[in-house]
């Protein structure tokens, strides 16, 4: 049985020797990330600021967001309760969802690209890879544990306590290694390494908006869930190691499953069936557009669907919010003083950090083009009647189509589901999200517009845009707590755009930043049809 | 007789390496010119250059007369190409991964589609994901055969083929040359080149080495004589144009410069001659010479 897993140790190595500098921006960007908000937090906890805080935690759409806290009275909302309560769950995520792919990356992706073929047909194991992955995976995820701890127990705070901060730091690698267990059994199942990626996230999708739900109805239902095992060890307020157990005889369970699948499967195979093909092709097919539709309706259709559950998740909230302001006075007085309803404000940073989601759909067909061209596709397309600008522009256009289609998307999914949830009286109606989405359609248009403008001029820096893209994120994400100056916030592009419907709609902004996209999207143009092709990976 | 394809003192580097230096080649009409070279000579990267895939850094170079980066669009609709490495999309199949290369390229015959597919014995409804190297380089080939130009160019268009097959598309190759349109072959299957090319061009570290009519190379190479002589045959050694000299017992085989050829008989015929053979000078022979040393 161990012939399985032969020369998985130097496969290990060759790992480690191939993605030191990948793992060594990954921990220190994540741990950087978890731990590194603790003076913001401090600054905003200053006199009364954590007990009003405690308040608006409660709120049920911030508990769907972030997670509950076991803390019953705001006078015990330390710090380190604060802080584990509004990060451990998306730092979490963010470390699952990056072990993911990690894994998928180096087994399912190479094996589709044929490089495995070559390392298989010497003395190693069948299994020896995804065992050297597993424990490479598992090995970046204890160090960022390690990291993350210690720069949290580093700061000498009280309420941030060495074995709490070990604990928020196990968390948080827990995950990653959790995630990387259920992408190596999607790894075997799906045919094809985009699909399997495609499931990994979707189950991660899935488990979070469960989880969103039963943190709100009943939270013991929340243990039955993989991803609760991660938050739900209250570091700092409760210190429960439990779960992170649980998680780990999880994770036991699926790498083992994932083995046993490997050890029967070819090469290459998944143990989904292949569909049949067509002898000849449909007339849709018949044209660059409806080449790069074939190519990207994968793409296009999973992000449409996920924009559509979330903004749908995150609609369903508005009907307790009413209620929620009703019933406290401090709380009516933080979010209806700016003469604002709660909704509205709510609306503007859900659809806010929702673009930020979207326009991960657009740069990705962008870049898309590029993995094309490395691979080879593009010079028989070019020998034909196919000119550089029909290739740049149709991609163009449809990641702009895309990236409209998203935004409808998540503007529908929460219009619709909150109107229905505040059913008569409401202060809003189905037209105002869909305004108040479009109006940032602006800024979906400007991550296109850089990703069309590296494919242009220097298209490895395509996936450089994803990095901008987290950043703004986070940027609008902990503005609202940390209230960063004005000139770092305008770093991020939807800042610029006004929150609507609490602000009004400014023409000129929305104006400036379209026409800025488009006149990026040119320059990517004059660079594209000048450049070299890529020979080769 | 018109050039359809002229290229003249190319240039082309990446970087600081220069993968091209003063290339010159050219295409008559009606003709089939063998290109060819050792791994990294620059075959591709002039093929790529001549599709407007890579842009050139000096020289010239034009087909049906027009310059092939500016005009690239006019150019192609007359000419059809089989890439190297034939990189197809995994989830189409290769029926319609050729119906699309067909539309794209501006037309082609349906009759001659479903012909060739039988021919090369290719299976259309299979994904490509699940071809050989073969098979994804038979697409390459349908499509580029089911399609009407004036020009084919074809970068090692067999590589992955079985031998059945390989005379399958020489036998193409030689409907097209009777049909007048011209080819641009690379190739390392010197047999292939050397049953198909009316001209042959050698490039070998970014610079053409030789050029011309596959007659007019022998010329150049040697025949190898194998000689057995009454006298002591050993004699032969020392004379001029004469290399590799091996000889048992009275029976010698060298190589034998064509210049010198009359001189070496002469001497020969003075040991008295019992057995002569002479091979033509073997095409691997000329092309080792020019990809070694």
């Amino acid at each position: 049985m161990l012939r399985h897993f032969a020369r998985w140790d130097k496969l290990f190595v060759q790992f480690l020797k191939r993605d030191w500098k990948k793992i060594l921006v990954w921990i220190l960007g994540v741990g950087l990330f978890s731990a590194g908000f603790v003076p913001a937090f401090a600054e905003i906890g200053k006199g009364q600021g954590f007990r009003g805080l405690y308040e608006t935690m409660q709120n049920p759409a911030m508990i769907a967001i972030v997670g509950p806290t076991p803390v019953d009275r705001a006078e015990d909302y330390t710090l380190g309760a604060m802080y584990a309560h509004e990060m451990l769950l998306f730092c979490g995520l963010l470390a699952m969802i990056l072990s993911a792919l990690h894994v998928i990356g180096h087994t399912r992706r190479e094996e589709d690209l044929g490089l495995m073929e070559l390392v298989r047909s010497f003395q190693v194991g069948r299994q020896a890879n995804s065992l050297a992955v597993m424990a490479e995976t598992v090995l970046i995820n204890v160090l960022l544990a390690l990291v993350t701890g210690g720069i949290l127990a580093g700061y000498g705070e009280s309420s941030l306590s060495a074995e709490g901060s070990l604990l928020f730091g196990a968390s948080i690698g827990m995950s990653g290694i959790m995630g990387a267990a259920v992408a190596l059994v999607m790894a075997q199942i799906m045919p094809v390494s985009s699909a399997a990626t495609g499931a990994s996230l979707g189950i991660v999708g899935a488990l979070f908006l469960v989880r969103a739900g039963t943190d709100l109805s009943n939270e013991s239902l929340s243990m039955l869930n993989p991803l609760g095992w991660t938050y739900l060890t209250y570091p700092f307020a409760e210190n429960r190691w439990g779960p992170l157990g649980l998680a780990a005889v999880f994770t036991a369970l699926a790498v083992a499953a994932a083995f046993a699948l490997e050890g029967r499967r070819d090469l290459g195979a998944g143990y989904l069936p292949e569909r049949k093909g067509r002898v000849a092709a449909r007339k849709t097919l018949l044209s660059v557009h409806g080449l790069f539709l074939r190519l990207n309706r994968g793409v296009i259709l999973a992000w449409t669907i996920a924009y559509l559950a979330i903004g749908a998740s995150y609609g369903s909230i508005y009907g307790d919010m009413q209620t929620f302001v009703e019933s406290n006075d401090l709380i009516r007085q933080m979010f209806t003083a700016s003469g604002v309803s709660i909704e509205a404000s709510f609306t503007g940073i859900i659809l806010l950090v929702s673009t930020s989601l979207v326009a991960i759909l657009p740069v990705a067909v962008v870049n898309r083009l590029f993995s094309e061209e490395v691979r080879l596709r593009l010079s028989q397309l070019l020998a034909t009647q196919v000119s550089r600008a029909r290739l740049y522009w149709t991609n163009v256009l449809l990641a702009v189509l895309a990236g409209l289609a998203g935004t409808a998307a998540a503007a529908v999914g929460l219009g619709a589901t909150a109107v229905a949830a505040m059913g008569d009286g409401a202060s809003m109606d189905f037209g105002d999200f869909l305004t108040a989405g479009f109006n940032f359609f602006p800024s979906v248009l400007f991550f296109a517009a850089l990703a069309a403008l590296a494919l242009g001029w220097n298209p490895r820096l395509g996936k450089a845009v994803y990095l901008y893209l987290a950043y703004s994120f986070a940027l609008n994400y902990f503005d609202g707590l940390a209230d960063f100056p004005e000139w770092l916030s305008n770093t991020a592009v939807q800042s610029w755009i006004p929150r609507m419907p609490a602000e009004p709609f400014d023409g000129t902004v929305f104006a400036a930043v379209t026409v800025i996209s488009a006149a990026l999207m040119v320059a990517g143009y004059l660079g594209y049809r000048r450049r070299d092709m890529a020979e080769g990976a | 007789m018109s050039e359809v394809v002229i290229v003249r003192n190319l240039q082309k580097s990446f970087g600081r390496v220069k993968a091209l230096q003063d290339v010159s080649l050219s295409v008559r009409e009606g003709e089939v010119v063998g290109f060819i070279g050792p791994n990294g000579a620059g075959k591709s990267t002039t093929i790529r250059i001549l599709l407007g895939i890579l842009r050139r850094d000096g020289g010239e170079a034009r087909i049906f007369g027009k310059d092939v980066w500016k005009d690239s669009l006019d150019i192609h609709r007359r000419i059809a190409y089989v890439p190297g490495d034939v990189a197809l999309w995994g989830n189409l199949t290769g029926g319609e991964i050729i119906d699309l290369f067909m539309k794209l390229h501006g037309g082609g015959d349906k009759a001659k589609r479903d012909f060739l597919i039988r021919r090369f014995d290719l299976e259309p409804g299979k994904k490509a994901k699940s071809y050989s190297k073969g098979n994804r380089q038979k697409v390459a080939l349908i499509s580029a055969l089911a399609v009407d130009a004036e020009l084919y160019i074809l970068d090692e268009p067999t590589s992955g083929l079985d031998p059945l097959m390989e005379a399958v598309f020489q036998d193409e190759v030689r409907k097209l040359k009777e049909a007048g349109k011209s080819v641009l072959l690379s190739s390392h299957i010197l047999s292939e080149v050397e049953r198909l090319a009316d001209r042959v061009v050698i490039i070998r570290q970014g610079r053409v080495v030789e050029s011309g009519t596959l007659e007019e190379l022998r010329h150049l190479t040697r025949t190898t004589i194998t000689l057995a002589t009454e006298g002591d045959v050993r004699e032969l050694a020392a004379v001029r144009g004469v290399h590799d000299f091996r000889a048992t017992g009275n029976q010698a085989t060298f190589s034998a410069d064509r210049e010198h050829l009359h001189h070496i008989l002469s001497e020969a015929v003075k040991l008295g001659i019992r057995n002569i053979e002479a091979v033509p000078p073997a095409l691997e022979d000329l092309f080792m010479r020019h990809y070694g040393n």
